[in-house]
């Protein structure tokens, strides 16, 4: 209603004229007036009446001056206050009185018009009655004999032909804008409008509508003022149904609405100017110097307002257009453009236009688009879903658009993105079932959460300084929690902080504040007594690293604060839902089969690597396809490591493919003229805007050991959200078709090689000729992804077949080999029969190579199981290094061998590994949980190599999923101790495989804790720059600010509260550069250690490497803290009581 | 076993009985503004998880707790299994059974219930679980009334209830503290002899009901006069009553009924409406058709 309120600034008793009326020196005697009002008339009416009319300019001035000055006599005149029997009734005054005897009005418009209008004296008459209307003292319009002269003016203003002169448009609609306003305030004018004789109004029924609508969508003052009356018609119109049912049938009102709208949408921009590498959403300050997308926004909040106040007739009317005029006709295409750049806009359009709508039938015809509408047969939701698997921009600014999706707190549209998928209750053991309703009563999957926080984050100090640190903490906790007003279910805070005040056996404070200052504080976390004790020798750098330590390590506290209050706030909101979920409601079995995986969407064959992996079973896709696929699924790849990572050609570059050397060089040029300011960067050296490299990778790597291959391949993902990237989307694609050209022509060998290359994984492999071909295509996270989950997809049978024909090739290629593994190896040769086939031979399908691996990395597993013996049999994803190492050159040397088989091999193994078609073969009756959750998980376990940002924003919507209360949700992804069937990933599984890769990182990089600490203080410094104006910080739409204000600079608000502000952003990131420069600049050189001992690298290599070992480091910090936060949420959901359904639906 | 045949019968003749539980808000008025209010009351089923088992029970090792991996989050573990346990008792909506956790420990609960009919009609008990520290994986916790009530299963010495009978072995995941609140409202209701703790109310339930009927009566008298006493333990969030008080009272139970709990800090702007579009007992989005728009 805030809208209306705004519309109607003037109320009937707040109108200034006539409040100030009274005291107005101009009020004189109204008999006078009326004298002088008479004589003006008389003197109009002598030229009035002369019968030819004159076209005399005298004559027209005369006129002209007596009716300013009547009229102005008329609006000053205030209604005549008669007072009969003790009540006082207010009469006409004496001189519209006069007018509407002598129907003064339309003799003048009459004279008008029967002389012929020029725009001159229309626009004068225009204003004149806009004069009137706007300032009389006294209701004029119930008056025929003023309403019908105003209709026959505005009647002349629409030509059927000329339109309104344009001259005219901002006086006739600011007259329509003031005849809107008194209707508003006298219901009755409107009913007198409509009932309006035709000859007044021409050809419609509703002149000062029809006259309204052109300009709906009109920039500026004019199109708002337009706007402004409109909805005050259709406030009006709300309970008159035959003007709802007028403006519905007979009006163009809603296709002009929404078609507009359409157009408004053409012309946005199709490309978004990228601001930060930061930026994944439009914010108002985004949009707001955008001249056409305030335009649109205007319109669109103008539907909103209409949707709100407007008869159910006109409502339903105006969605329904909106839906099959602009939705479906506009939206679906745009979000289907091929175009990289198109997509992002359009996807960031559509969070924006989500953001936006309030107004609930609005939301559902919006979301009825996105979760129904097929467009070439795909609905809108699984397109969308497609792009979280891309690796640029694309990606975050679906996940933001998702995150909108999720803020909803829609129970359709959770139905649709997960909860189908979980009813059947398939992907659990039939014997767990019972369990998804369990909570997690004792922490256990918190403790299991928290246990997958690496060894190597775990900053420590010493052991002594352990129980200082409890005390010292817990006076914290009792100090900041304290001064809230104790939760209504639960038992008071101070109680329990006393309780563990007297557990510590320490610090005897009870109720009071806080024993400690916050310089005497340190970090909570001692996880490892001694294993890297701070430096003692230099008492200032320990009481900064402390101070600092603790922003950083104590946030538990809040996390599980804001656990409790995202929880409650979503199971607020679900409260009306129609079923629990809990397995039981809706029952399983009636539950209908969710859908299978998306079909031959060209958005998934765009983006297949992340699909693959749990597309594990075989195809007989026939040949054709299966070529097709690779060379989408190439084109992909490359067309997304391209836009990532800028050096990517120049890898490619450096080997033979000529074809695309002078490209790179063109594009690396375009990016540098792109960037003449840069944005800071993160870290100054390593520079998301740094030129392409244009050297090789080394060729031997310093240390053997140091897993190359888990690393390596991170940085085709590393630049995720760098400046300038998307430029070049379309290009790539050209490239991608160029690659497959190089390839058929020059040969395999080639193409092969820059792959390999592009890979890093030639650090073991120094002929050229041995390739890895899987490797080549996808990055080496992508396959194993691919591979860690197979072993469980594929049917045992064949999985066994081509495991031990692989391994028969093996052996001699191992030529470091961790101990246990190579006894595995034997004994699994020793099983295998004689057969000795070349791996693409062994089944058509050619996936040995990947088989191959997937056998390694289960010898790897169970060795790994039987060293440690701690995890759970399902973490068959986790990757050692050296085994890794090996694996890989297995794999390379396998592929030589299996590249003199024929050049069909490579292909077909390629699909092994990830073709689209796959998605096509997925057996129904497997256990799938939905292309989101399994996209997730896959950028999930990819965390290493994913930016800062889109593991930010990632980690965001897995926590904002978390706070979901339906059972079947919370224990599909915090139930630690649920088994579910081989074929389903778990959350957990996904987290342990990227610790041990998070660890394999942090154990090749000698100085990672360093890094480590650097990032951390840079992410806590910028967290706190950003919270110092935070107060100024706009709340988004649907958003609650509170979420913003408390929490610490971890997680997704960080992201969060950035793009509330880019600048505030750059600000803040500038800032903390400041602080921690040196930070930067020893990531940096660790970096050159680290990676330079090749004598052939090059600068920009290294810059490369740095980005590559920035992004793990900031995964490293980002990985703790959603293991906290995730913790946080399965303590907390045990503790939540439920909302009892509302009966009303309220506010 | 304390045998103690000289339980007071001069029991106290007022019978100031509070009128209703309503009475108990006065406690929880200091310590926090509000609670939710419990469900109607009606009298349930005896509990079946809560069957006794009368195997003696091993006296556990106090194990550590086995959540130690991560010592620094151990505190939050208890606190948490400790509010979970407490969500469940309200979820469990026992009736006439009223618990809240002390101030100082959350080990220790205070509670009070109220006995509708049968033998104990009438009597309104205090008591306070103690929860080991080693919960969940200690013994069962302890339940002492404040006032030793005449009951064969309540020590009259102690007060203690014989808790134990009815969980040999404590075991996480299968017991829970309502099961044990539950099982001190049952023991009210059906009277169990076997191996008392006061046997003199075991032998005289047994041989001669009308004189144990009478020694219980005497016995809610006292408990009853001793309601508005000052809490055994001091503690701010102990449960103490106060004769009724419309200026008090009336405004906290107008406010108990009237509660309506919503999220700590929701505010109007958040649309958290909840929307749905689906119809009970489809599973089909925007199956729920009351504003059709679309054509």
């Amino acid at each position: 209603m805030s809208w209306l309120s705004r519309l109607n600034p003037r109320g009937p008793g707040t109108r200034p004229g006539r409040s100030a009326a009274p005291s107005s020196p101009c009020t004189a005697d109204p008999e006078t007036c009326l004298m002088v009002f008479q004589n003006h008339w008389r003197q109009v009416s002598w030229v009035l009446e002369q019968h030819e009319p004159s076209s005399s300019s005298d004559d027209l001035t005369a006129v002209r001056n007596h009716t300013d000055q009547m009229l102005c006599l008329l609006a000053e005149e205030r209604p005549a206050e008669v007072s009969e029997g003790g009540a006082t009734v207010t009469q006409m005054g004496p001189i519209l009185e006069l007018v509407v005897t002598e129907n003064i009005l339309e003799c003048l418009v009459q004279w008008h018009i029967r002389r012929g209008l020029d725009p001159d004296s229309q626009g004068a008459l225009l204003k004149l009655f806009e004069m009137l209307i706007g300032q009389s003292q006294q209701p004029l319009l119930q008056h025929t004999a003023i309403l019908h002269p105003l209709l026959r003016l505005l009647g002349a203003c629409a030509d059927p032909e000329l339109g309104c002169p344009s001259a005219l448009e901002n006086s006739l609609v600011l007259l329509l804008n003031q005849v809107c306003v008194s209707m508003a305030r006298q219901p009755v004018v409107l009913e007198m409008l409509f009932r309006a004789a035709p000859a007044q109004q021409g050809s419609t029924n509703l002149l000062i509508f029809s006259l309204l609508v052109p300009f709906i969508h009109r920039d500026g003052a004019i199109g708002q003022q337009a706007r402004d009356a409109l909805l005050l018609v259709m406030a009006a119109s709300a309970s008159h149904e035959a003007v709802a049912r007028y403006i519905a049938e007979n009006s163009y009102f809603c296709p002009v609405l929404a078609t507009g709208l359409s157009a408004l949408y053409s012309s946005l921009p199709r490309k978004i100017e990228v601001r930060g590498d930061d930026w994944h959403a439009l914010r108002r300050e985004d949009w707001i110097g955008v001249s056409s997308l305030v335009l649109f926004m205007n319109s669109l909040e103008f539907c909103n307002a209409v949707v709100q106040v407007a008869h159910p007739l006109v409502r339903s009317q105006l969605l329904d257009y909106l839906h099959n005029g602009f939705l479906i006709p506009v939206m679906g295409p745009a979000l289907h453009k091929s175009s990289v750049d198109e997509m992002i806009a359009s996807t960031a359009y559509l969070d924006l236009f989500l953001r936006s709508v309030t107004e609930t039938s609005l939301l559902k015809t919006f979301l009825r688009f996105i979760l129904l509408h097929r467009h070439d047969n795909d609905t809108i939701l699984d397109t969308l879903l497609t792009r979280i698997s891309s690796n640029s921009r694309l990606c975050m600014v679906s996940l933001s658009l998702f995150r909108t999706l999720l803020s909803l707190n829609c129970e359709d549209v959770m139905l649709q993105l997960v909860l189908r998928y979980l009813m059947p209750c398939t992907h659990v053991m039939l014997s767990q079932r019972r369990a998804i309703r369990e909570t997690d009563l004792y922490g256990k999957s918190a403790d299991k959460f928290l246990s997958l926080i690496p060894e190597c984050c775990r900053l420590s100090t010493g052991p002594s300084a352990e129980r200082d640190d409890d005390t010292a903490f817990w006076g914290k906790v009792l100090n900041s929690t304290s001064t809230e007003s104790p939760a209504p279910h639960r038992p008071s805070t101070p109680s329990r902080l006393s309780f563990f005040i007297r557990q510590q056996s320490s610090g005897g404070s009870s109720g009071g504040g806080g024993p400690s200052t916050p310089t005497s504080m340190e970090p909570l976390q001692s996880g490892a007594p001694g294993s890297h004790p701070l430096s003692p020798d230099s008492p200032l750098s320990q009481h900064q690293t402390h101070i600092e330590f603790l922003d950083w390590d104590c946030g538990y506290l809040e996390y599980l604060r804001d656990a409790r209050r995202g929880i409650e706030l979503c199971s607020w909101a679900c409260r009306d839902w129609s079923a629990p979920y809990d397995g039981e409601n809706p029952s399983p079995n009636m539950a209908p089969p969710p859908p299978p995986p998306p079909t031959s969407n060209p958005s998934i064959t765009m983006f297949p690597e992340h699909f693959s992996f749990q597309q594990g079973a075989g195809t007989n896709t026939p040949p054709g396809q299966q070529r097709a696929a690779i060379v989408a699924a190439a084109r992909s790849e490359w067309s997304s490591s391209e836009r990532d990572s800028g050096e990517w050609d120049v890898t490619i570059g450096k080997n033979n493919c000529i074809s695309l050397t002078p490209r790179s060089k063109k594009r690396s040029l375009q990016r540098e003229e792109l960037l003449p300011k840069p944005v800071p960067p993160l870290v100054p050296s390593s520079s998301s805007s740094a030129p392409p490299l244009s050297a090789s990778h080394p060729t031997s790597s310093p240390s053997p050991h140091i897993p190359t291959s888990a690393i390596t391949v991170s940085y085709q993902a590393m630049y995720n959200g760098t400046v300038g990237q998307g430029d070049s989307c379309l290009d790539n694609r050209d490239r991608g078709l160029e690659v497959k050209k190089v390839k058929r022509d020059l040969g395999e060998q080639q193409y092969l090689d820059e792959n390999a290359n592009q890979n890093g994984s030639l650090v073991s492999c120094p002929s050229q000729s041995c390739t890895a071909l899987p490797h080549s295509i996808f990055s080496n996270s992508d396959i194993s992804d691919a591979k860690s989950v197979r072993p469980k997809q594929i049917p045992p049978q064949s999985s066994i077949t081509l495991q031990t024909s692989d391994t028969h090739n093996a052996p001699s290629d191992l030529p470091e080999t961790n101990q246990s593994v190579e006894s595995l190896i034997e004994e699994l040769l020793e099983q295998a029969p004689g057969d000795s086939q070349l791996p693409g031979d062994s089944n058509g399908q050619g996936i040995s190579i990947e088989a191959f691996t997937q056998e390694l990395r289960e010898l790897e597993d169970r060795v790994n199981e039987r060293v440690r013996a701690v995890c759970q049999q399902e973490e068959t994803i986790r990757e050692s290094l050296s085994a890794e190492r090996q694996e890989e050159e297995q794999t390379l040397s396998l592929v030589s061998e299996a590249k003199l088989t024929g050049d069909t091999k490579g292909d077909s193994s390629a699909v092994g590994v990830c073709s689209p078609a796959r998605l096509l073969s997925q057996p129904a009756s497997q256990p799938y949980t939905g292309p989101f959750m399994v996209v997730l998980f896959a950028k999930l376990e990819n965390m290493l190599q994913n930016s800062l940002y889109v593991n930010i924003q990632l980690t965001g919507i897995v926590a904002q999923l978390a706070c979901y209360p339906q059972p079947l949700l919370r224990s599909f992804l915090l139930n630690t101790n649920m088994v579910f069937q081989p074929s389903v990933k778990s959350l957990i599984q996904v987290l342990g495989s990227v610790k041990n890769r998070i660890e394999a990182f942090a154990a090749s990089h000698e100085d990672f804790p360093a890094m480590l600490k650097k990032a951390q203080q840079y992410l806590v410094a910028r967290g706190k720059v950003d919270w110092t104006d935070l107060p100024a910080a706009m709340p988004t739409l649907r958003r609650s600010d509170s979420l913003v204000k408390s929490r610490k600079p971890s997680l997704g608000d960080l992201i969060l509260r950035h793009t509330n502000s880019p600048t505030r952003a750059r600000h803040a990131a500038q800032l903390a550069l400041a602080h921690v420069r040196d930070g930067g600049q020893s990531l940096h050189s660790a970096l050159f250690r680290g990676s330079g001992g090749g004598g052939g690298a090059s600068g920009l290599e290294k810059q490369a490497e740095a980005l590559r070992v920035k992004n793990a480091v900031y995964c490293a910090v980002i990985f703790c803290e959603f293991l906290k936060e995730l913790a946080a949420l399965a303590q907390e959901h045990a503790v939540t009581l439920p909302f009892p359904h509302s009966q009303v639906p309220e506010e | 076993m304390n045998l103690n045949p000289f339980w007071s019968m001069s029991a106290n003749t007022s019978r100031k009985r509070p009128d209703n539980e309503e009475q108990s808000g006065h406690g929880e008025q200091r310590a926090s503004p509000a609670r939710l209010p419990f469900g109607k009351k009606q009298l349930p089923a005896i509990p079946k998880n809560a069957t006794p088992i009368t195997k003696p029970s091993s006296t556990g090792t106090p194990a550590q707790s086995a959540n130690g991996t991560h010592a620094s989050y151990g505190p939050f573990y208890l606190e948490y299994s400790l509010l979970a346990e407490f969500t469940l008792v309200i979820k469990q909506k026992l009736p006439g059974i009223y618990v809240q956790p002390s101030y100082k420990s959350a080990l220790m609960w205070f509670g009070v219930i109220f006995i509708r009919h049968g033998l104990y009609q009438d009597g309104v008990f205090k008591f306070t679980v103690y929860i080991p520290d080693n919960y969940p994986d200690g013994e069962c916790p302890k339940l002492v009334f404040d006032i030793p009530v005449f009951h064969p299963l309540v020590d009259p010495v102690s007060g203690e209830l014989d808790v134990r009978r009815a969980f040999t072995k404590w075991r996480r995941n299968h017991n829970h503290i309502w099961q044990v609140l539950m099982y001190a409202r049952t023991i009210f209701y059906k009277i169990n002899t076997t191996e008392p703790l006061n046997p003199e109310a075991a032998v005289l339930y047994e041989k001669d009901v009308q004189l144990f009927k009478s020694k219980v009566v005497d016995s809610v008298k006292l408990c009853n006069s001793h309601l508005f006493d000052q809490p055994k333990i001091d503690d701010p969030y102990a449960i103490s009553f106060s004769p009724w008080n419309p200026a008090v009272h009336e405004e906290a139970k107008e406010r108990m009924f009237t509660y309506k709990r919503r999220p700590e800090d929701h505010h109007k702007g958040t649309q958290v409406s909840g929307l749905s579009w689906v119809k009970p007992g489809s599973t089909q989005p925007f199956s729920k058709e009351d504003s059709p728009p679309q054509s």
